[in-house]
């Protein structure tokens, strides 16, 4: 299988290249742009790539159709750089994928190129850098919110303790909403994106700066603690979420159930659909706040979106970082912001009085949540990583292990998976 | 028997003619297979070229012994295949029995009993997901509302209620094939056997046990068969249902096999994997045929 795989991954793009090859003049500069050519986001690629060639007459931009869905994108791509294809040119990478790629040396440092990395979101830089150097740039972002009911919670809570009283309160009314808080609880990725948030809240970690894995540290035992009490003790948080991701949160949420809903940005676009929402003008968003008790916990976004990096095997990197340079311009992130309402990643749009109205929820409350915005573990291994906690914090939810026992188990597993690896060489060499 | 090299001519024309055949088999079952070994004796991490490509021995096979999340797995799936394959041919016999039997719209029944086995898993493992869910699912409504629950229990976050809808789902749907071969066995079986029978004065369960069954055999254990190796393959209607989950409390191996292989990429590891259940799969289908001497075709 993994043969006829790799036959075919290589011929057919070999083909194809042969193919056009032939037609075209053989000095020309052809980058490919991995992308979706479907509804509002294709027409606004299409007019975004039309102008840069109109800019650059030596380059000639291809739009080379790829899965939206995220994991059979990455699929795809990892066949393609493990037979070292050269398209596409410019990949377009999920935030957790930077690392990975980098660590396996399938896209280019663009450090030489001299971005201007201060002007974007320090966590969006963060998360695309591996051993010190940068390997993409951010070209939209997407975070974790609270959503809260305005209408019976009229005042944000400062702390998870606040959150947790008001929902209760809220929950007690007379004809108050079902449900307290609503989130993503199955267990898939979305589970770590919202354990993330908590950790942050309790001021703890994955892995530390050092490498070394925390994740049982009692500031993350207490974190997950929290989550569980959420669900048993204090009744806030229904058992069905523990078998939901973001749609079933949503649909409880805009039919009036719940008084908070932790989610990403997508959802305010049905809640302020007439058709189906029973909450319009009454909710706002904030970043999920902090706990009260931990003394170094802070307000913790995840961090989501799409970075775009170099192929390790085009011809044309130089070209491929004009393309890429001009696509994460503020007027192109401008641009998509009014076109698809995705969130720039330059902090200085917050600022342009264009973007208001262009994005869905007030510009203050974007740009705190992408301040508070934490990346996930930035490793090459996160995936497997990842596949660890969802299955121990999952069965710390559903009361199959307690925090403690599931977090050292998550953590023993966590550092075989290094070990197995060689990421510790892996990191020892490079840093 | 005799030996190849007298039949001279007509035995190379023979295997002339048989070579194409013999070709695509070695292609399509034997090449794959072979490939699929030597893979699972080296360290391939697709999404780690550091790591490179070594030969490692049997390496991949000591860790998935040394593994729990693959006993377990090997555990759930033993579990699922017995209790399911014990339900449908329980069922299945019952039903044979009665679609066995002259009556009208006889036709209309057996076409009817097999729609389940017609539905795509998939789409029966959404139906059945839909019935379970614990907001707006018809289970739950019903039970609540007949009083058998005071409110709507979320049957996939604990072990013991996750494996209901799995059971069933499986039993709903593969009882009708189940069903039809034992009735293929049923009309094989001499009339005039229970009319002698009954002359001489046997009720019906003395006719069932020491007629209907014995005479089974052949057929209940050709059932068996596909049912084992079906029920230790079974992955898409777990996957939809219940994802493994609560945990890894309902995992069974294809899906540990799928995540291993094509979630996190590890060729070598997934391949020494995909290698184990070919050879348990293997084993039982020569336990059922040598040992119990199952008759796949052919003359008794």
């Amino acid at each position: 299988m993994a043969f006829i795989k790799t036959v075919a991954v290589r011929a057919i793009p070999l083909a194809l290249l042969i193919a056009c090859g032939g037609a075209s003049n053989k000095h020309e500069t052809v980058l490919t742009f991995s992308g979706s050519a479907l509804g509002a986001e294709g027409t606004l690629v299409a007019r975004q790539l039309k102008r840069f060639m109109q800019l650059n007459p030596g380059i000639r931009v291809e739009l080379q159709r790829t899965p939206d869905d995220a994991s059979q994108r990455h699929q795809l791509y990892v066949q393609w750089l493990n037979a070292r294809v050269g398209n596409p040119s410019i990949l377009q990478l999920d935030v957790v994928w930077t690392p990975e790629f980098a660590a396996a040396g399938w896209v280019l440092p663009l450090d030489k190129f001299a971005p201007a990395k201060s002007e974007f979101f320090p966590a969006t830089i963060a998360a695309n850098t591996w051993a010190g150097k940068l390997y993409a740039l951010p070209w939209f972002a997407d975070v974790g919110l609270l959503y809260r009911r305005t209408d019976l919670v009229p005042r944000e809570p400062q702390t998870l303790e606040e959150l947790v009283a008001d929902a209760q309160r809220a929950k007690a009314q007379r004809g108050g909403p079902r449900y307290g808080l609503v989130s993503q609880g199955a267990r898939y990725e979305g589970l770590i994106t919202g354990f993330v948030e908590y950790l942050g809240a309790f001021g703890g970690r994955i892995i530390d700066d050092t490498g070394e894995v925390v994740v049982n540290r009692p500031e993350a035992v207490r974190a997950l603690e929290f989550m569980r009490d959420e669900l048993y003790k204090w009744n806030v948080v229904p058992l069905d979420v523990l078998t939901w991701h973001e749609e079933e949160a949503r649909f409880a949420f805009q039919n009036a159930n719940a008084v908070f809903m932790r989610n990403w940005p997508y959802a305010v676009g049905a809640m302020s659909d007439t058709t189906q929402s029973k909450v319009i003008g009454k909710f706002a968003v904030s970043p999920m706040p902090k706990s009260a008790t931990a003394a170094n916990g802070h307000s913790t976004a995840a961090l989501g979106g799409a970075q775009l990096a170099i192929n390790a095997y085009t011809e044309f990197p130089d070209a491929a970082y004009k393309l890429i340079a001009y696509l994460t311009a503020p007027e192109q992130m401008l641009e998509r912001a009014q076109a698809v309402g995705q969130y720039p990643t330059r902090s200085r749009l917050y600022d342009d009085p264009r973007l208001r109205g262009a994005i869905n929820i007030p510009l203050e409350s974007a740009r705190r949540a992408i301040e508070s915005a934490t990346p996930r573990p930035v490793t090459p291994i996160y995936n497997e990583l990842s596949e660890i906690l969802q299955i121990e914090v999952s069965r710390a939810l559903v009361r199959q292990s307690e925090p403690k026992q599931a977090l050292d188990e998550a953590a023993a597993r966590i550092n075989a998976l290094i070990e197995r690896t060689g990421m510790r060489k892996l990191m020892r060499g490079t840093l | 028997m005799r030996k190849i090299s007298r039949l001279g001519a007509e035995a190379k024309l023979g295997w002339a003619l048989v070579a194409p055949a013999l070709g695509v088999i070695a292609l399509i079952a034997i090449f794959p297979l072979g490939w699929t070994f030597w893979e699972s004796l080296h360290l391939h991490e697709l999404r780690m070229p550091w790591l490179g490509k070594p030969f490692i021995g049997l390496a991949n096979y000591i860790e998935i012994a040394k593994d729990p999340r693959f006993w377990a797995a090997l555990g759930h799936t033993a579990f699922f295949t017995v209790v399911s394959i014990s339900l449908e041919l329980v069922i299945g016999l019952f039903l044979a029995l009665a679609m066995n039997r002259v009556f009208r719209g006889r036709g209309f029944v057996r076409a009817a009993v097999l729609v389940p086995w017609a539905i795509p898993t998939v789409v029966a493992a959404l139906l059945w997901r839909f019935i379970f869910e614990s907001q707006g699912g018809i289970l739950n409504a019903m039970l609540v509302n007949v009083g058998l629950l005071k409110e709507p229990m979320v049957w996939f976050i604990e072990t013991k209620t996750a494996w209901v809808p799995v059971i069933l789902a499986d039993v709903w749907k593969t009882t009708p094939f189940v069903a039809l071969l034992l009735l293929a066995g049923l009309q094989n079986i001499d009339l005039s056997l229970y009319e002698a029978a009954a002359v001489d004065g046997a009720n019906a369960w003395w006719q069932l046990r020491h007629i209907t069954l014995p005479l089974l055999k052949p057929a209940i254990l050709v059932t068996l068969i596909f049912r084992t190796l079906d029920g230790f393959r079974v992955f898409d209607l777990i996957y939809v249902l219940t994802g493994g989950g609560p945990g890894t409390s309902t995992e069974p191996v294809a899906l540990y096999t799928f995540n291993a292989l094509l979630q996190n990429l590890r060729f070598g590891y997934g391949s020494a994997l995909s290698v184990v259940i070919f050879a348990i799969t293997f084993a039982l289908a020569l336990f059922y045929v040598r040992g119990l001497g199952v008759r796949l075709g052919g003359e008794e």
